[in-house]
């Protein structure tokens, strides 16, 4: 393992904390386009969506196992932990941003962009220089130095991935692990379900590839590969079925899908803002309680998860009506039109 | 058995029996077809949501409006029970209350997951209480089974809880999944009546609201991983969905589970292996032919349609070693009927039962939350046994968690009444609904029924459905030994609620929703709940039965009759556990003899 980023464990437990972040960052957007359809319509982008949101809170999860795994506290309602939208991301050589709107083609090829695979290529560097002339998130940046990110979501994971097994092999030279978490503290499925597969509990090295390598194929892939080790087809494909209007089936190439068609009305969305912000809701408005209700929900339900990935696993059953809640509030806010007919109103996420 | 047979089996209705029964098959090698009378729309995610759509654009919601059925394959509906139309003929002197699913699943589409294991003493009856009949099995021949089916339906109960009235488990056996959390107001019932003891007859009895074990999603045990909304597309391939993987409590489980949270049939054959299984949908089975020599099932003789819409059609016939009716109680002895010879000396039909119900509802003192949660996850069992049974019958409560919906039709009916006869309107409207709404409580008072000979389905040239084949004719009546089952029953009912403090509102709303009896001079309003049981009964020797215990026909020798209809008595359980249990039980023993070159 040459020259390894991450060179100590506490470098590491910060680093997974990003990753936390990272997956959660992801949540907003999609959860966003998801609510944007309007009833009934779209129910292929419904259902793909659907099961993205669902497979990125498996990552989140997966995410938070692994910092328990070596020791860590995962913490959700730190500030900063959600980011200001838009957010940046990395894109190989160039930033791109992802921000809250409605589905649309443009939202669609920002999701495209986040679940790309991309590696640096041969003899490039996996770091890049960010540009550091705005104040918005920055998401997968180096450690210690934020001035540099990686090159993609899969390289920021493979050197995570790296470093668990150089710190290790480096703690069993003197007889140690950095598996030092309780397993107590992992979720299993016994209270995580119906999202986007197993958990299984990360005690050693190879719990802990098998975790990434399932957050990689699922999602950020590194490979070309359409359909995953246990058939489920990359998130990158699954997004990109909506922009070729057909399900991809085993055996097709990324460039040819040819299962069943699909289509998608991109009028049937509600025409919400893109990145609204408390700010420009009249104070004391309907639609401005409405906001602060959505967040102060969200809120409560980021403290919910950071309990349940805290030794309380049983948390995650309260926290699941939590999220019926949220769809009631969203609809309170994106169904109705913003004063000064820019569009309609949009959860803000300012937590 | 013909050579030239195109299948092991042959299997007419793709319900629980016939996807249970389908999956052993397969799974042992045995090349299977699977004909079903109605069509295929329930295995896609947006075809099943289309049936959603269905149910929630109707204006009124009975058990089948999720599932309009083809023209070629028509099914009872309870809107049809007051008109003289529909396709039962109802003679009387009771109407027959309950109806059924004639699509790809069955009527596990629209069934509540009520998956109570019969009573020891249920098998014994005459033996042990002087009525009904005595099954040729008892329970500890049938409990492996009852293992099997829990898990391979996904039951959701807590074994420690379920062990009364003799019912006992293998050892270190314990359901697939935890129990369905009781619902608040099943709390709240349980604090205040669980000390209760209420005189039946001689016996006193200890009442005690209790989680009833149900095919609906819940947390795992073990490896077992909860099966949630199935997605199989026009290509056959099974995309996830991640949907109903636990119950979310949508209190809809009839007549439709939005999220597929509950058991149905597709579930089982969506994990057959599909190499030894043809599912052939929109395929009326309209007569079996038979050897007439050996009295063996040669084919049997279907019905294709291509638009569930059209009544045209063409005759197809499918031929195998082995043939299954598993159709459904009604269907079996219907199509039975029809083809000619019959078997068991007439007995074809005869003994229908279901389990009669009575509603009992009241109002709270405070809030118990009704309208959430699945439609009900307790009930009360303490009278499923008892040495009244000599005199009348057993009987069961659910405690709903839907208010009054199944009873008076809430909550728009309290929205109408509070409107209209109480003209209330604004601030006090809402106030007064969110008062009354969140303080209902609704028990249904399940009452057992003995097999009559006289209660009976038959077939009548004379009436006849858009394809030709014979409509059910239904002769009913409920016995004394029912009747006053449920005056005991409603007795209990007035009692607990008493216990409870909940003001009793049963007999102030005249019902006209249900069919009416009269028993002792006062008008008795029930309905069905869909068990329909006994019309092939199952015994020792063919002068008092239809099928043998492995529900084979005593004059058929390569056929099997399967479901509720091979049911000798009922006892109070719903019949869907047991009749899954009996159907994997046949299921091996038809492996065995196929595998041994039988």
């Amino acid at each position: 393992m040459a020259s390894p980023d991450i060179t100590s464990i506490e470098v590491l437990r910060s680093q997974l904390a990003k990753a936390i972040q990272l997956e959660h960052a992801t949540i907003p957007p999609y959860l966003t386009a998801l609510y944007s359809i309007r009833p009934g319509a779209n129910t292929d982008a419904t259902q793909i969506l659907r099961v993205i949101v669902v497979e990125e809170m498996l990552h989140l999860t997966i995410s938070a196992n692994l910092l328990n795994a070596i020791g860590g506290k995962p913490d959700l309602t730190v500030k900063g932990f959600v980011p200001s939208y838009p957010a940046t991301l990395p894109d190989g050589e160039t930033d791109f941003t992802v921000g809250v709107g409605p589905l649309s083609p443009e939202t669609l090829k920002a999701f495209l962009k986040i679940e790309r695979p991309a590696m640096a290529p041969a003899g490039k560097s996996r770091h890049v220089v960010r540009k550091s002339d705005d104040h918005s998130t920055h998401l997968c940046t180096l450690p210690e130095d934020a001035t540099l990110r990686y090159y993609s979501i899969g390289e920021f994971y493979a050197a995570i991935r790296d470093a668990i097994v150089y710190l290790d092999q480096q703690a069993k030279a003197k007889g140690e692990t950095i598996f030092t978490g309780d397993p107590k503290r992992q979720v299993t499925s016994e209270y995580y379900y119906s999202g986007g597969g197993k958990l299984w509990p990360i005690v050693d090295p190879a719990s802990a590839a098998k975790a990434i390598d399932l957050v990689i194929q699922q999602g950020e892939g590194k490979t070309q590969a359409i359909f995953g080790d246990s058939g489920e087809i990359a998130h990158y494909y699954r997004f990109l079925q909506l922009d070729k209007n057909r399900y991809y089936q085993q055996g097709d190439s990324p460039e040819n899908p040819t299962g069943p068609a699909l289509t998608t009305d991109w009028s049937a969305v509600w025409p919400i803002a893109t990145n609204l912000k408390l700010a420009a809701l009249p104070a004391g408005s309907e639609l401005y309680d409405a906001a602060v209700a959505f967040n102060s929900a969200y809120r409560q339900f980021l403290a919910l998860l950071t309990r349940a990935y805290n030794g309380e696993p049983q948390v995650l059953l309260d926290a699941v009506p939590r999220m019926f809640e949220f769809r009631n509030l969203i609809q309170q806010l994106i169904c109705n039109p913003l004063p000064g007919g820019n569009g309609n109103a949009a959860p803000t996420y300012e937590i | 058995m013909s050579e030239a047979a195109e299948f092991d089996v042959v299997i007419v209705g793709a319900g629980v029996a016939g996807a249970l029964a389908a999956g052993q098959f397969a799974k042992s090698g045995l090349k299977v077809l699977v004909l079903e009378a109605g069509p295929d729309t329930t295995r896609d995610l947006a075809s099943y949501n289309a049936h959603l759509e269905t149910f929630y654009t109707a204006s009124s919601k009975g058990a089948e409006t999720p599932w309009p059925p083809a023209e070629g394959a028509p099914q009872p509906d309870g809107a049809d029970l007051f008109k003289q139309e529909g396709y039962f003929v109802q003679r009387g002197p009771h109407l027959y209350g309950s109806t059924y699913t004639r699509t790809f699943g069955g009527s596990t589409l629209h069934w509540l997951g009520v998956s109570l294991r019969m009573l020891p003493e249920d098998f014994e009856l005459r033996a042990r209480h002087g009525v009904g009949r005595d099954w040729p099995i008892g329970y500890a021949a049938l409990a492996p089974w009852y293992d099997r089916a829990e898990h391979a339906i996904g039951v959701s109960a807590d074994v420690e809880e379920q062990r009364y009235h003799g019912l006992t488990f293998t050892a270190g056996y314990d359901y697939p999944m935890r129990r369905i959390p009781p619902s608040y107001s099943d709390r709240v019932l349980g604090a205040a009546v669980n000390s209760l003891e209420v005189d039946l007859g001689e016996e006193r009895v200890a009442v005690r609201v209790r989680s009833y074990p149900a095919a609906r999603n819940s947390i795992p045990r073990g490896d077992y991983q909860p099966i949630g909304a199935l997605d199989i597309g026009s290509d056959g391939q099974e995309r996830s969905t991640y949907i109903g993987e636990r119950c979310e409590g949508n209190t809809a489980c009839t007549p439709i589970c939005p999220v597929q949270a509950k058991y149905n049939a597709n579930k089982t054959f969506a994990r057959a292996d599909r190499r030894h299984l043809t599912l052939r949908s929109q395929a009326v089975a309209s007569q079996i032919l038979f050897d007439g020599v050996t009295g063996a099932v040669s084919g049997i003789s279907y019905k294709r349609y291509d638009d569930p819409r059209s009544t045209s059609f063409n005759e197809e016939v499918a031929t195998g070693r082995v043939y299954i009716l598993a159709a459904h109680a009604v269907e079996n002895a219907k199509l039975l009927l029809a083809s000619g010879p019959q078997s068991g000396e007439g007995q074809v039909g005869r003994g229908l039962m279901d389990h009669p119900a009575l509603y009992a509802w009241g109002l709270a003192p405070f809030n118990v939350g009704a309208f959430r949660g699945p439609q009900s996850s307790s009930g009360i069992e303490d009278f499923r046994a008892g040495g009244f049974r000599a005199r009348h019958a057993a009987f069961r409560f659910d405690i709903g968690n839907d208010g009054w919906r199944a009873a008076t039709g809430a909550p728009d009916a309290t929205v109408i009444d509070a409107v209209t006869n109480q003209k209330l309107f604004g601030r006090q409207l809402r106030t007064q609904l969110a008062d009354q709404l969140s303080r209902q409580v609704r028990m249904s008072l399940a009452v057992e029924q003995l097999p009559d000979p006289d209660n009976r389905v038959t077939i009548d040239p004379a009436y006849r459905d858009k394809f030709g084949n014979p409509r059910p004719v239904i002769d009913y009546r409920i016995a004394d030994y029912t009747f006053e089952g449920m005056a005991a029953a409603r007795k209990v009912a007035a009692r607990i609620f008493r216990q409870a403090g909940i003001k009793d509102c049963s007999r102030s709303t005249a019902e006209l929703r249900f069919p009416t009896a009269i028993y002792d001079g006062e008008e008795v309003h029930y309905h069905g709940m869909g068990h329909f049981a006994g019309t092939h009964a199952m015994g020792s020797d063919r002068s008092n039965s239809v099928v043998d215990e492995f529900q084979r026909s005593w004059d058929h020798p390569n056929l099997f009759l399967l479901g509720s209809g091979s049911f000798a008595t009922m006892g109070t359980s719903n019949p869907t556990l047991t009749l899954a249990a009996l159907a994997l039980r046949t299921a091996d023993h038809i492996i065995a003899k196929l595998h041994d070159g039988g």
